[in-house]
């Protein structure tokens, strides 16, 4: 298995025990176990099993059985966007292991990104969200618990089996695909009108500085998009459960831990975002200094939506706020001192 | 000759389960395009591989015959869509297989390009979860087959993954949606 897979792997499930010891009662716990732990078994099945070919077997599986579980949403919209990500991913392997010209690993390497975001639930394969549906059924199973495992894999194996020309491809799309979630999830965590869809849209935009991370090809990108992954299970995944208390609980409220909640969420310093996000741009500076300056502009999108959402935190008490200060202690500490992390993960 | 009309069959059977909405339909396009893509994968990478893949489709299409909307349900009124589907997504899988593409392998190149974007065209076109499972079986079948492509790629292990896939898809039974 991959070293940046193993450590995810530690990371997704310790999420989920997080979300199973600190989320509030309104969460079920059977359907969290069940539908959370059916994620992080289908992510260590993608991380360890030989070929992608199985990798592909596997999401399809996952992807019909938590499609049966059941939720909200039907089952046809459920089962969509699994069953687009297998066959695209499928013909962009046909693509890549047939005889013929050139184009035709491009397109490959086109269907490995378009693949991955219609997996992970990205823009523009954006899963519907149903903004009163549990969170073990909602489509966060696939943004949280599979997605990064998932995101490992394709960029590894992309590495090992597209061609020179069409990596190049490969890391334009991703960093296309990218900067469009980012600027889309930042914008639309500000502005929309529910509180659940502006949690849901800041997903997209931190998953965008991951496609960025990885498309920068270059050792500080995989090592950003690592923290961002990291900021999304150990902080942006608690907070938002933390804030699924019914509403009649919670009211907005403007107080210090609130400003901490969002500074955490915008990636300011001293948390584990700030570190990820100088490491991007170090990147992209490297790599084409413009790209960093459209980066640049794109994270001061993070501020507004993050206000709005540390206000939407409210001020949680009991079981809930010492989860918070745990998980503000734990990205505190990765931010400052992320370089542990990193080299469990190869970096 | 052989593979070619096993291509054949295959596009035949994808072609049934994008026109049909009831189980009879759907089971035999199962059936079909197992069928074809079986013998056609046995030409390329043996015996094995394709007996489990029968085997899969086999199961995907007896669990089908038994659950779903009763009947055929071929060509509801409506169908104009799904018939272009058909004849457009074979045509350009041939081009794409024979013309674009060279090489040994190409009645598999044509089965896996045409089951793949005919069954994921079903899935998103479609509200029913029966439609959607049996198309998923297929996608199951029709990925562990692409694995035929690479001869350095073991074809055996997707293959009994995709068999086992393809047998749950086709056996599985939704309960009723619940609120959460």
């Amino acid at each position: 298995m991959l070293p940046e897979a193993e450590e995810l792997l530690v990371l997704v499930a310790a999420g989920l025990v997080f979300a199973f010891v600190f989320a509030p009662t309104a969460i079920p716990r059977r359907s969290l176990v069940i539908q959370g732990g059916a994620g992080v078994v289908a992510g260590a099945a993608i991380a360890v099993v030989p070929t992608f070919d199985l990798a592909l077997l596997v999401l399809l599986g996952l992807g019909t059985v938590d499609a049966a579980m059941g939720g909200l949403r039907t089952f046809a919209v459920r089962m969509r966007a699994p069953v687009l990500a297998v066959g695209i991913f499928a013909l962009a392997l046909v693509f890549l292991r047939v005889e013929g010209p050139d184009v035709l690993a491009r397109f490959a390497a086109v269907g490995l990104v378009a693949g991955l975001a219609a997996a992970v639930g990205l823009l523009p394969y954006i899963h519907p969200f149903e903004a009163d549906e549990a969170t073990p059924a909602s489509p966060l199973v696939w943004t949280v618990f599979v997605g990064p495992l998932l995101a490992a894999v394709v960029v590894a194996r992309a590495q090992s089996f597209i061609p020179v020309d069409a990596g190049e491809a490969f890391a334009a799309m991703l960093i296309g695909i990218g900067l469009l979630n980012m600027a889309w999830g930042a914008i639309a965590a500000w502005l929309t009108a529910s509180k659940e869809a502006a949690w849901r849209y800041s997903f997209l935009a931190d998953w965008g500085l991951v496609l960025c991370g990885f498309g920068l090809t270059l050792l500080d990108g995989r090592r950003a998009a690592m923290l961002i992954l990291f900021s999304i299970v150990t902080c942006r995944l608690p907070l938002y459960l933390v804030a699924r208390e019914p509403v009649e609980k919670r009211s907005p409220t403007e107080g210090p831990l609130n400003l901490l909640v969002a500074a955490a969420l915008a990636g300011s310093a001293p948390f584990v975002g700030f570190a990820a996000r100088v490491l991007l741009l170090r990147g992209a500076t490297q790599l084409f200094w413009p790209l960093a300056l459209v980066i640049a502009i794109a994270m001061l999108l993070w501020l507004p939506g993050s206000f709005r959402l540390g206000r939407s935190m409210g001020l949680p008490r009991g079981r809930q706020a010492l989860g918070v200060a745990i998980v503000l202690a734990v990205n505190v500490v990765a931010g400052l001192y992320p370089l542990p992390l990193l080299t469990v993960a190869g970096l | 000759m052989i593979e070619a009309i096993a291509a054949a069959v295959t596009w035949l059977g994808a072609s049934l389960i994008v026109l049909a909405d009831g189980r009879r339909g759907l089971a035999l396009g199962v059936a079909l395009a197992t069928l074809g893509l079986s013998v056609v994968v046995w030409q390329d990478a043996g015996p094995v591989p394709a007996l489990l893949l029968a085997a899969g489709g086999g199961l995907a299409a007896g669990g089908r015959a038994v659950a779903g909307p009763a009947g055929w349900g071929l060509m509801p009124p409506g169908s104009t869509p799904r018939i272009v589907l058909s004849v457009g997504a074979g045509l350009l899988a041939l081009w794409i297989a024979l013309g674009i593409t060279s090489g040994p392998g190409g009645a598999l190149r044509f089965a896996v390009l045409t089951l793949v974007g005919m069954a994921v065209a079903r899935v998103l076109s479609t509200e029913s979860a029966e439609v959607q499972l049996t198309a998923a079986a297929v996608v199951a079948i029709a990925v562990a087959a692409a694995a035929g492509l690479d001869a350095n790629a073991p074809a055996v292990w997707p293959s009994a993954a995709a068999a086992f896939i393809a047998a749950g898809t086709g056996w599985l039974r939704l309960g009723v949606p619940r609120a959460a």
